[in-house]
């Protein structure tokens, strides 16, 4: 019985244990704070609005199903586990998302992927990514467009509260992302004819690649401060890169270059935010890096040959339904298992 | 081998050394009376020997070994013996510390025997918390050849200083104690291993290990960090060495022993003087006279602690141990035992319980600093489900129990506490399964014995009538036509599961002689008894054959 814990002592020379549990939710929302303020920057207000509808939702559907659960409510808040779906979530989805949208996608993500499945720790699957996902497979209008950069316009708020599509998007040329437009590529057919097209909005690139700069940046600051490991985000990326080189030298034609899959989408945010959440992750460390990396290939493969813009939430949900698999298969040989060195002393022929 | 090798995992908990290790190794007052528990060691506990009323001299024998893992129990002050029950003995004492001493040997020119016998009457036992009998230990060399001996000076659990001072001040005495043990195992090297924050102790040994003979000793620094004092993990660290899972480092050639052991053992053969006192660190903020005592086994931890300074209303928690792998003290009034190398006197501030449990996240930095690589995390989850089986296959038994897991955990939860449980669960699992399976073959050798019984007496009948048949009666083939082919059959497989009987058990004998082989001895007593019936039905067949064919 341990009666030491890494919490209890202020005098350890080496600090090297990880926070506790309710602080490490704290500091993964604190390094979410580049991320949403450079999104505010580029794409407005709505973004805050919706980080902060997105964890108003959370705390309180999380209150109410422990309620319903007869669990103790302040304990399990306290960890802040909701709030960070919340603002996960909030991320995610477009500026100034109508309200509803916010709270259909917190039900599917707090009482249906968390709590039904018996709450902090015992979910199988992420829940900000559940509710991500239901939310582009049955609301795909309001979800793939993005009002361009620089609109910040308070009526776009207004729009959030009365539940309505904000105007800026009605546009759904001005309202793609880089990636649905080059998905789509509007009436070019060649890499070169839809770069040459000059597609999207002005600083709509810039504004992603600086968003997915500050993601990074807040990412960084986690593996720092050893709050996630390394093993997923660097295995993740790198299948990334890996595969979309492999396509872009393949055909140049035909397939975005490596650096505009690292750069744009929720590549960045993904790895660092979404994948790295452990509850739904492979356990060992063996087995991360397959789960990074599965998720990284099928961000790739789903962006290049699938239906939808990006991927990262597919991806993630789909490597989660592989977690028990990988959790059976990557155990690590324990000291001992293995046999004695052979020709050492003392060893029984 | 003086570079080290590595065990993965392992955390760096503050040292909290200090301490316990600014002032010198000195004697603890005399106590007036000792309680003295008949189980200080493992295995069976020892049988008393002596009445209430008896008068002891300090190394009296008050309690004798009790079956093989054992060890014998001494008197460890002078006086007149108290309750003497089925757990403890109590010893008034009379203030003389009149000692009762065996006779001197002199290791170099002892035999094997003599010695070896010397540790069983001094009940010496590993002083570094295990307390397995050290006779016992010895005797591996029966079954193995030990190449190394390894002192376990790491000394890796924070607080504790006791084998720190033991080897500042008796470095060449526990030297002396290791030739010993050497001569007795037959190693041909004994490694030192030390964990860097010990710089006296060091420098001590090193002065030491240049005049220390026979055999060649060799002094291996290595860096602090816990459990490096873990004995497969020190034996990994040393030597490189992975000793098998369910193995005994003999099994690599190691035999290892702590340095309060080995000094121990110089003192039982050099100076006839059995265990009746050992080293505890005495440590803790509620205490103000912290350092290492010599202590008499026996004597009240509430007197001791009080000698040293004991701060009542400070006191949060007395631990036995150190603060990784020990256990708290539910009352204080409780003797020091030959396992007692630590006492922490802690406060509230000093050793603060853990926070309240919240669920596991997964984050997995149980497995990072796991010092056998497995998955503390996925042990949890099956321990709590009481999925024996992936306990099993995730090797809970693999588990040294060393609490770093729990050190680390965001989520507090207490999983060496887990492990232990399920441990015991499924140890009692396997008795159980054990009892069922004996008592299935006692049924079996039942069964095969009427039968041979049944056997005989058929024969015994058919001889009778051959004998009565024979001038007269020839037409008496009435009786069914015999399988003879069947039996002879039967007679080999009979036979053959009488050989494979035999291998096993003494398969199983050589392998692990601490296991019990009643079972396998009866199961082999059943095919022999299988084996005569089918004999005796052969016999009788072919009589019954030959007497109808010549007829």
């Amino acid at each position: 019985m341990s009666m030491m814990h890494a919490s209890g002592v202020k005098d350890a020379m080496t600090t090297t244990a990880v926070p506790p549990t309710a602080s490490l939710m704290r500091w993964v929302i604190a390094a979410t704070l580049p991320g949403i303020a450079t999104m505010s920057y580029f794409f407005g207000l709505g973004v805050i609005s919706n980080v902060l509808l997105a964890a108003a939702f959370g705390v309180a559907l999380e209150a109410a199903v422990l309620r319903l659960r007869q669990r103790p409510i302040r304990v399990a808040l306290n960890d802040s586990s909701a709030l960070l779906t919340g603002v996960l979530l909030g991320t995610s989805l477009p500026p100034a998302s109508p309200w509803w949208l916010i709270g259909v996608g917190m039900i599917a993500a707090i009482v249906v992927a968390k709590q039904l499945y018996g709450g902090l720790g015992h979910n199988p699957f992420n829940p900000a990514m559940v509710g991500y996902a239901l939310l582009l497979v049955s609301f795909p209008t309001y979800m793939t467009l993005w009002a361009p950069p620089q609109e910040m316009l308070p009526n776009d708020v207004w729009a959030q509260i009365t539940g309505a599509l904000p105007t800026t998007q009605l546009d759904s040329l001005s309202g793609a992302t880089p990636l649905d437009a080059f998905k789509h590529k509007g009436n070019a057919v060649l890499a070169s004819e839809f770069w040459a097209a000059n597609p999207l909005p002005n600083g709509t690139l810039t504004a992603w690649q600086w968003v997915a700069l500050a993601w990074l940046a807040g990412g960084g600051v986690l593996m720092a401060k050893r709050i996630i490991s390394w093993h997923i985000p660097i295995a993740m990326l790198g299948s990334l890169v890996l595969l979309a080189t492999l396509f872009y030298l393949s055909a140049p034609s035909h397939f975005a270059s490596p650096l505009f899959h690292l750069l744009t989408g929720a590549t960045l945010f993904g790895a660092f935010f979404i994948a790295t959440d452990p509850v739904s992750a492979a356990t060992s460390q063996r087995g991360k890096l397959i789960y990074g990396a599965g998720i990284g290939a099928l961000v790739i493969i789903i962006r290049t040959f699938g239906g939808y813009p990006d991927a990262v939430a597919f991806a993630v949900l789909l490597m989660n339904l592989c977690v028990p698999l990988l959790d059976l298969y990557s155990v690590p040989q324990p000291t001992g298992q293995q046999k004695a060195s052979p020709g050492k002393p003392g060893e029984q022929p | 081998m003086s570079n080290a090798f590595d065990f993965p995992g392992g955390i760096y908990p503050p040292e909290r050394k200090q301490r316990s290790n600014q002032s010198a190794l000195i004697e603890a007052p005399l106590p007036s009376r000792v309680t003295l528990p008949l189980q200080q060691h493992s295995g069976q506990p020892a049988t008393p020997c002596v009445a209430q009323g008896d008068t002891v001299k300090v190394g009296s024998v008050i309690a004798k070994r009790e079956g093989m893992v054992s060890s014998a129990l001494h008197a460890s002050i002078s006086g007149t013996v108290g309750e003497v029950s089925t757990t403890q003995i109590s010893i008034d004492g009379d203030g003389q510390d009149a000692w009762l001493r065996l006779p001197p040997l002199e290791w170099q020119y002892a035999e094997p025997h003599a010695l070896l016998e010397r540790l069983n009457e001094s009940g010496i036992v590993g002083l570094g918390g295990a307390g397995f009998p050290a006779h016992i230990k010895a005797r591996v060399v029966e079954r193995h050849t030990i190449d190394t001996l390894v002192i376990n000076a790491a000394e890796c659990e924070p607080y504790i200083t006791a084998d720190d001072l033991t080897l500042r001040h008796y470095a060449n005495e526990v030297l002396e104690g290791a030739q010993i043990t050497a001569k007795l195992c037959g190693a041909q090297h004994i490694v030192i291993g030390i964990e860097d924050n010990k710089p006296e102790a060091i420098d001590a040994l090193k002065q030491a290990l240049t005049n220390s003979q026979p055999v060649p000793v060799e002094l291996t620094v290595i860096a602090t960090r816990y459990p490096s004092g873990g004995e497969r993990q020190l034996i990994k660290k040393l030597l490189d060495l992975n000793v098998p899972s369910g193995g005994l480092p003999a099994d690599v050639g190691v035999l290892c022993h702590n340095p309060g052991t080995l000094l121990a053992i110089l003192h039982a053969v050099r100076d006839g003087q059995p265990l009746v006192s050992r080293t505890v660190t005495l440590t803790g903020e509620a205490i103000t006279q912290p350092g290492n005592r010599w202590v008499r086994l026996g004597t009240s931890v509430r007197e001791l602690l009080e000698q040293t300074g004991l701060n009542t209303s400070e006191l949060h928690q007395v631990i036995q141990g150190g603060p990784m792998m020990g256990t708290p003290l539910l009352t204080l009034d409780t003797p020091v035992t030959k396992l007692t190398n630590c006492l922490i006197a802690a406060t509230l501030e000093e050793l603060p319980p853990p926070p309240a449990e919240s669920p596991c996240i997964r984050c997995g930095e149980c497995e990072s600093v796991c010092p056998v690589a497995l998955l503390p995390q996925q042990l949890h989850w099956y321990a709590r489900a009481q999925d024996d089986a992936k306990l099993e296959r995730y090797h809970l038994f693999d588990c040294i129990e060393c609490g770093a897991c729990s050190y680390v955990c965001p989520s507090h939860i207490p999983l060496v506490v887990d492990y232990r449980e399920a441990k015991s669960r499924i140890r009692l699992q396997r008795i159980e399964a054990t009892k069922a399976e004996h008592a299935k073959h006692r049924f079996e050798f039942r069964q095969a014995r009427l039968a041979r019984e049944e056997a005989e007496k058929q024969a015994r009948k058919q001889a009778r009538q051959a004998q009565q048949r024979r001038p007269s009666n020839t037409a008496a083939t009435n009786s069914e036509k015999v399988d003879l082919r069947g039996l002879r059959i039967a007679h080999a497989a009979a036979k053959a599961s009488v050989k494979k009987a035999e291998k096993t058990l003494a398969r199983v004998a050589q392998e692990d002689p601490k296991q019990s082989l009643d079972d396998l001895e009866m199961q082999l007593a059943t095919a022999q008894e299988n084996l005569k019936a089918a004999e005796l039905q052969l016999a009788q067949a072919r009589e019954q054959q030959s007497s109808e064919e010549s007829s």
